[in-house]
């Protein structure tokens, strides 16, 4: 039985908060999804503005599109040079004399960075909010809210990714070339692959409907979709399969995917950091 | 031809005159002389006006007189959800001015609002809700439905609601701005003629429904939030211009839906994010007719425009098209050139215009590959949205081969999009409760960044309370440190072997050995934080399973000081203080013998190798433990400082703490360890008294020298020529010597007049 010290967490989860707000990283990061979000908004809604049409469906396909491209990044990257960075630097084995275990450790650089990461995505979906709301656009709040939601869960998924990249590698510079590459894949070549396979070997609509699920990314995605369309239909066959089949049930569906990618990834970063050690 | 006329003009002005004369006005209302409409229309005559006053009146009223029903105060007739509430069966009748509410739910029964069965009804200014039907006409000709807002039963789903309008063989008709809500379709079926003007239609199936109906007018009309805004079928001459049709979604989701429509005119509509914009199958339908589309703007739709079947003898010019997920998707008519497509805007269009007359140089093709790819493997649709897309999409613009054929092209492309000057928009207001929510999340998210990372009250709470447990373990009884047979490996490197010692109370123990002798990872396994095999016992704990009670008990300084750089010396104080559970309180007396009083605002990155030791020092004894940890605790510190940081550990020694500690000094070992384990390659070789040391320096030792950094290169030459072996080492130089004559190098630098700072001797080559 593993004893954890959340006032321990709590210590260090303040002082990964505290680096994160001086982070060069974390504060271009908060300045460029706050800045896009706000420039999205703003060409999104005020192109047909002459005639009060302020419509969800484009801000929300770029803000989709958006987070797809940041948030990940910002949570990979940001994960994978915590106990890399930590370790190259010697300060791992400083803080692990203290009356610190190792999973106290993963769990405190994952609430920090994640409490910072959701600070910096309030703080974007926020502005962007404020343009939709003063555009009278039709979405409804709690829609706008629960992609919010999303886009946290999101992040925390990369942030764990992004432990687990660190808690093996040595170099921050190494992990950080890995984060990308598992960016670069969850982003772009997982889905080339799918919809390459899909063609080839013929997919069916349930296969290539649970071989999206496997990826967090198109998860958040569906989810984000679902959330504002009410349904999947946008997405074809494929969407109509998954809202025939789950139904009302297709949010929930996707956030305990993404719960579970969540805990797996850190249950193993845990694992791995055990095992990897300070050195 | 003007005698012929006369007759007709006499009875006509005999006819108004009678009925002026004899016209009158019965009041209904609870004092006057009618109680109840239908007893009013009873003793009413033809032209009657009958004035209702205030209140509510139950419904199921027949109406067989050209008679004028006008509400006053709003009143209300009520049908208790039973039947229809009105029923109009006389020509020429006007209802204006009524609440009209509670119709039955019957479709077989086709419960209305009002029914009107006969030619020439005005329908105005009444409020209609709650009704299955809201107007149902059947042959009324001529009739006029006007300012009226005619909402369907809510709470009856889609297809078990009746239609807010329903025109049944009914030609000439003007339905002009009513605002309609909830029900399913706006049917006009079978009726010749009529005009649709300025009406706002919502949450319905079929915002407008045209079948069968000829030569209509649909005008500045708003179609929104439906499942389809408008679907105009089996028609003829219909011209659609200055509508609205926007977020229509749902199973179709058109903007506008076109099926066997023939010469048909859309001219400057918005059809803005519905799922399709403009959807058209087999229109036009026969071989004669054309359709125009003009001046329309095809905005954000998933797809601008759907053909199912085929596009033939279709002119679109002046329309824009911006923005929409994929502009056109030709169905089976990917080739059908016979649809013009001229001076259109298209958001994608990546050509130029030297000419500046506002037209492109080079035709738009619509030809992208993973649109092409859609239209073949309607599953790839899942893939909408994600940047695998776009890279498809960009793979076929770097390889050409890979380019599909052209879906449309259109030869002279606008340049800029072209909005409709006369189009009212939609009326749209800020969201106040949205924009107080993101004011919300705006300021949590500042908190949440600035406010989280601040020590709160309870941290000294926390404080407090553990270290009165920190106070019990120290107390816990004599200090006892046990090792047996303490091996490590590193992979296939063995770095301790079978190693086994004790630490008793109030003693001090030093590890002496050469780089790489195992010192550093014996004191990393006594913190736990390696794991090893063999037993290691403090005060009588395993160290694998109560690592961090023990580290709590455990000062620990390493050889190579590593804090973190953002942090002041304060702050840094503080985490660990925190981490250790100790009051800061009683820190300054340490700060100020460590002389770190001063430097308390400083970057940790900011002091120098010696500073560092001394925090890191200050940082061992918070909490008081009884146990220090040293690996090589004076190895960056200068002649005066390690002078009084060995003073410091006797007089830390002499106040009871056990002290086990790495080192290469002798000075050093003299001056704190009782005894001294001499580890070689991780095995123990010899254990003995401090003063047995010097009988062991080896034959040759290791001289640093800490010189300028620009002098480094010049002092390395100069001593490789004297025959020396010299090599850079951090900041300064290192020089295997003689024992006999360690000083040499240093008067041969002197003498070539390069300043040496300080220097170091170690023993057998340890570093």
């Amino acid at each position: 039985m593993i004893k954890i010290s959340w006032n321990n967490i709590l210590i260090i989860s303040r002082k990964e908060l505290l680096d994160a707000r001086r982070n060069r990283w974390f504060i271009i990061y908060t300045i460029i999804f706050a800045g896009l979000s706000l420039a999205l908004s703003w060409f999104g809604l005020s192109g047909l503005g002459n005639y009060g049409l302020a419509g969800f469906g484009r801000t929300s396909a770029s803000l989709i599109n958006l987070v797809l491209f940041i948030v990940p990044l910002m949570g990979i990257s940001l994960g994978a040079v915590s106990l890399a960075g930590e370790r190259e630097r010697g300060t791992l084995i400083y803080l692990l004399s203290q009356p610190v275990s190792p999973t106290e450790i993963v769990l405190s650089k994952f609430m920090g960075i994640g409490i910072a990461l959701l600070g910096s995505l309030t703080i974007g979906f926020g502005i962007s909010g404020f343009l939709i709301g003063w555009y009278g656009s039709t979405i409804a709040l709690g829609s706008y809210l629960t992609l919010v939601l999303f886009t946290f869960l999101l992040s925390l998924v990369s942030l764990a990714i992004g432990l687990l990249i660190s808690s093996v590698l040595k170099k921050s510079d190494t992990a950080l070339g890995v984060s990308i590459f598992v960016w670069l894949f969850l982003i772009l070549f997982g889905d080339l692959g799918l919809m390459g396979s899909s063609l080839v070997i013929n997919l069916d609509i349930q296969q290539l409907f649970y071989a999206m699920l496997i990826n967090p990314l198109q998860v958040f995605r569906l989810g984000a979709l679902t959330t504002i369309r009410d349904n999947l239909e946008i997405l074809g066959p494929v969407g109509n399969y998954a809202f025939r089949n789950f139904g009302n049930s297709l949010l929930p569906v996707f956030v305990s995917i993404l719960a579970i990618w969540i805990s797996v990834t850190l249950i193993l970063s845990n694992f791995m950091f055990k095992k990897r050690g300070i050195i | 031809m003007r005698i012929s006329l006369l007759p007709e003009l006499f009875i006509s002005v005999f006819l108004l005159l009678v009925f002026q004369t004899h016209a009158e006005q019965l009041i209904v209302s609870e004092s006057g002389k009618y109680f109840t409409i239908s007893s009013a229309l009873e003793n009413a005559q033809a032209g009657d006006t009958i004035l209702v006053k205030g209140g509510i009146y139950s419904g199921s009223i027949t109406i067989d007189k050209p008679v004028v029903l006008i509400g006053k105060e709003s009143p209300v007739i009520d049908g208790s959800n039973n039947n229809t509430l009105i029923s109009i069966n006389a020509p020429s009748v006007t209802v204006r001015g009524f609440v009209i509410q509670n119709s039955g739910k019957s479709l077989s029964r086709e419960d209305a609002g009002i029914s009107v069965n006969a030619e020439k009804a005005v329908i105005e200014n009444n409020h209609i809700r709650n009704v299955l039907f809201g107007v149902y006409l059947r042959q009324a000709h001529g009739s006029i439905i006007r300012n009226s807002r005619i909402a369907g039963k809510p709470d009856l789903t889609v297809p078990r609601r009746g239609d807010l309008i329903r025109a049944w063989y009914s030609d000439s008709l003007l339905i002009e701005e009513n605002e309609l809500n909830s029900g399913r379709d706006v049917i006009i079926w079978f009726s010749t003629g009529s005009k649709i003007v300025g009406n706002r239609i919502r949450n319905a199936r079929y915002g407008l429904h045209f079948m069968y109906s000829n030569d209509c007018h649909i005008e500045r009309n708003q179609m929104t939030g439906n499942s389809v805004g408008a679907y105009l079928m089996y028609s003829r001459r219909l011209h659609m211009k200055n509508n609205i049709m926007a977020y229509n979604r749902g199973p179709s989701g058109f903007g506008i839906g076109l099926k066997d429509l023939d010469d048909g005119y859309l001219t400057e509509n918005l059809v803005v994010d519905n799922r399709v914009g403009i959807f058209i199958d087999n229109s036009p339908r026969e071989i004669q007719s054309t359709m125009h589309y003009a001046g329309n703007i095809v905005a954000y739709n998933d797809m601008g425009i759907e053909v199912l079947s085929t596009l033939e003898r279709s002119i679109f010019r002046e329309n824009s098209f911006i923005e929409n997920y994929q502009q056109a998707s030709l169905g089976g008519s990917r080739t059908a050139e016979p649809a013009t497509w001229r001076h259109n805007y298209w958001s994608d269009y990546a050509g130029y215009d030297l000419r500046e007359d506002g037209y492109g140089d080079i035709p738009y093709k619509s030809q992208k590959l993973f649109e092409d790819l859609l239209t073949r493997h309607p599953l790839l649709r899942v893939f909408i949205y994600t940047p695998a897309v776009q890279a498809v999409d960009f793979a076929a613009q770097a390889f050409p081969v890979v380019k599909p054929r052209p879906m449309l092209s259109d030869s002279v492309p606008l340049m800029f999009p072209r909005y409709p000057a006369h189009l009212a928009g939609l009326n749209s207001k800020p969201r106040k409760t949205f924009i107080s929510m993101t004011v919300i999340l705006i300021l949590s998210g500042i908190f949440i960044i600035t406010g989280f990372s601040k020590k709160s009250k309870g941290d000294k709470q926390i404080i407090k309370n553990e270290t009165k447990e920190q106070g019990e373990a120290s107390a816990r009884g004599p200090s006892l440190i046990e090792v047996r047979n303490l091996t490590k490996k590193f992979g296939s490197v063995t770095a301790i072997k079978d190693l086994s010692f004790s630490l008793g109370k109030n003693e001090s123990l030093a590890l002496w050995g050469a780089n790489g002798a195992g010192k550093t990872t014996v004191l990393r396994c006594l913190l736990g934080i390696v794991p090893y095999q063999g037993r290691i016992k403090i005060l009588g704990m395993n160290t694998e399973k109560n690592d961090k009670t023990i580290r709590s008990m455990v000062g620990f300084v390493p050889q190579e000081i590593d804090f973190y750089d953002n942090l002041n010396v304060e702050e840094t104080l503080d985490f660990f203080a925190m981490l250790r559970r100790a009051p800061t309180s009683g820190i300054s007396d340490w700060l100020r013998l460590l002389e770190l009083h001063d430097q308390q605002q400083k970057k940790v990155k900011n002091l120098s190798g010696g500073m560092k030791q001394r925090l890191a020092l200050a940082i061992a004894l918070l909490g008081n433990p009884p146990f220090l940890f040293l690996d090589e605790p004076t190895a960056s510190l200068d002649i005066d400082s390690r002078r009084d940081f060995i003073q410091l550990l006797k007089q830390l020694k002499k106040d009871g703490k056990s002290i086990l500690f790495s080192s290469h000094r002798l000075e050093e070992v003299s001056a704190i360890a009782d005894r001294v384990l001499i580890l070689e390659k991780g095995k123990l070789v010899k254990k003995c008294r401090p003063f047995e040391l010097t009988g062991l320096e080896s034959t040759s030792s290791m001289l640093k020298i800490f010189l300028e950094e620009e002098r480094i290169a010049s002092a390395i030459t100069k001593l490789n020529e004297e025959g020396f072996k010299a090599d850079r080492n951090n900041d300064g130089i290192k020089v295997i010597v003689d024992p006999k004559n360690k000083a040499r190098p240093i008067s041969l630098l002197a003498s070539s007049g390069i300043f040496v700072r300080d220097f170091d001797f170690e023993s057998n080559g340890q570093d």
